[in-house]
């Protein structure tokens, strides 16, 4: 699903990631760790195609990252579902008006976009907050509402950046079953996390970051 | 598996963008109305640009009809030397009336000329005390074509008859009301295409000020998968819409100027003795207002927004 053939991306004064290699299958479910800064988000950043690499590639689902441009960077994005730390929900718009925007953006009309929405909505355990703006919220509640809002579109990759850097140790649980059960329906799941104590509990694999080498499964030799 | 596949109900691409420029249009027409102050302020500035060029394009317009229609009250005055005797005149006259070029002569004999005079002048008794008349008969010639240059090749003819001292036309203040005219529509048009880059950059402003403000919404908008299409669009219709609104307001102020203007160009045109008047607004003005609004307001999103696109990236 995803595959990284030597690829760096050097900043002005350091190197984010260097000449790394990484063949993520379908379906599979892994943990990226490294500290912070070790360059976890600068990888999931290249996926989204956020950022370019310096030199290598980037393969998602097939597709050379490189040869995109313009409408199809997009059509890339719709492909994945992404949660941030700080959920990136929009205060001015509703709890489901955030989830509907990735299929607003597809072009779903109305009623194909509610049923959706409330799929997801009650997939994350909070049907009943559709109407209420995302403030009203607690911080484990909006989380969940930016999951939501990465599953509607049905992705086949989903992209966790410390998705529970915020939260309580018993939230953050509940949020990486989720996640499982995500993967458990063939969605490949890869979250950036530095939460040790956490993902050791967990039987999935894990990427290990350190000064932009990586390590650990599904890492080819360079 | 793509992602027209998982659409759970395929919908016609037509009806899908009708649907869609629909949805859009309506919440920018909405959002309008989240900071209506605002926005009025930004579209009365639009209008008083727009409304000044077009007010004096409108007027100036006109007032070319009003020299127009003076030019078709050209005349030629011959005046015949003093030693013509009324006969002469009367026979130079029917002569002139003869030709093709002339649709109308008339004889104004020296002392009904005399007459005429001595009663506009008041000066009747110092010409009664005169024992010549020292006004030539007069022939009042109003020519076939009222062209200025067909007009002055007639009088160069007339010149070289017999018996013809002097030949007038009074045109050359004529020559200087259109040169006047023609030279302020000039820099009226100079006038409006300033005032037109003054509407693309304050509109330009609003709609950088505009996606400055939704910044995140923009971002994550492009990181769900959002087109540059599909961003563009609210804020393109949102520029319709002020584009709409500040025509409105432009041909409301317009409609007002020429209002107080019409008693002022009533009397000008009264001193020229032409029943010429100024009209306020027709249907066109209306349209070529509001489509050149629009279309300037529009322009200005356009350029902007892809600018402000490129540069708003995750």
């Amino acid at each position: 699903m995803i595959q990284l053939e030597q690829a760096s991306k050097r900043y002005d004064d350091k190197t984010a990631l260097d000449h790394a290699n990484l063949h993520l299958p379908r379906g599979a479910m892994a943990f990226l760790t490294g500290h912070s800064g070790a360059g976890k988000s600068t990888l999931l950043k290249l996926i989204m195609l956020m950022e370019q690499p310096s030199s290598g590639r980037v393969i998602v689902d097939q597709q050379d990252l490189s040869k995109l441009s313009g409408n199809q960077i997009a059509l890339h994005r719709r492909k994945i579902g992404l949660v941030f730390q700080n959920h990136q929900l929009l205060e001015d718009y509703s709890v489901f008006d955030n989830i509907a925007l990735p299929l607003k953006v597809s072009g779903y009309n109305n009623a194909d976009a509610g049923r959706r929405v409330r799929a997801a909505l009650d997939k994350v355990g909070l049907l009943s907050r559709e109407k209420q703006l995302p403030r009203v919220l607690s911080t484990g509640e909006q989380q969940r509402i930016g999951i939501a809002r990465a599953i509607v579109n049905k992705p086949r990759l989903i992209l966790a950046d410390e998705p529970t850097g915020n939260l309580d140790p018993k939230l953050s649980a509940e949020i990486m079953q989720l996640f499982e059960q995500f993967n458990q329906v063939g969605v490949t799941v890869l979250i950036a996390s530095h939460d040790l104590s956490l993902i050791d509990r967990l039987p999935h694999p894990k990427v290990h970051l350190h000064q932009g080498h990586l390590s650990g499964a599904f890492v080819g030799s360079d | 598996m793509s992602s027209q596949a998982q659409r759970s109900r395929p919908e016609a691409l037509g009806k899908r963008l009708l649907r869609e420029h629909g949805e859009v249009a309506l919440s920018s027409w909405m959002r309008l109305w989240r900071n209506p102050i605002t926005n009025l302020l930004t579209w009365l500035t639009l209008a008083v640009a727009l409304a000044l060029p077009g007010t004096l394009i409108v007027m100036l317009n006109q007032a070319q009809g009003l020299a127009t229609q003076l030019h078709t009250n050209n005349e030629i005055s011959v005046f015949l030397s003093q030693q013509t005797s009324p006969e002469q005149a009367t026979a130079i006259t029917q002569q002139l009336q003869q030709r093709p070029d002339i649709k109308q002569a008339t004889l104004i004999q020296a002392t009904d000329a005399l007459q005429e005079f001595s009663l506009a002048s008041g000066l009747g008794d110092i010409l009664d005390s005169l024992t010549d008349n020292p006004i030539p008969a007069t022939i009042i010639i109003e020519p076939q074509d009222k062209d200025a240059n067909t007009v002055s090749q007639l009088a160069d003819q007339l010149r070289n008859q017999e018996a013809i001292e002097q030949v007038l036309i009074d045109q050359l203040w004529l020559q200087r009301l259109q040169a006047m005219v023609e030279t302020s529509q000039r820099a009226t048009w100079v006038l409006a295409a300033l005032l037109s880059s003054g509407v693309l950059l304050v509109m330009g402003n609003t709609m950088r000020m505009q996606m400055e403000s939704r910044r995140e919404e923009i971002l994550v908008i492009k990181l769900v998968g959002g087109t540059d299409a599909y961003l563009r669009r609210p804020f393109l219709y949102s520029a319709f819409w002020a584009g709409l609104m500040a025509g409105f307001l432009a041909i409301i102020i317009m409609s007002l100027a020429l209002l107080l203007l019409q008693p002022a160009f009533a009397n000008l045109a009264t001193s020229f003795n032409s029943p010429w008047q100024l009209h306020n607004l027709g249907i066109w003005h209306w349209l070529a207002t509001l489509i050149g609004s629009c279309c300037l307001s529009m322009l200005a999103a356009l350029l902007t927004v892809q600018n402000q696109l490129r540069l708003i990236q995750p």
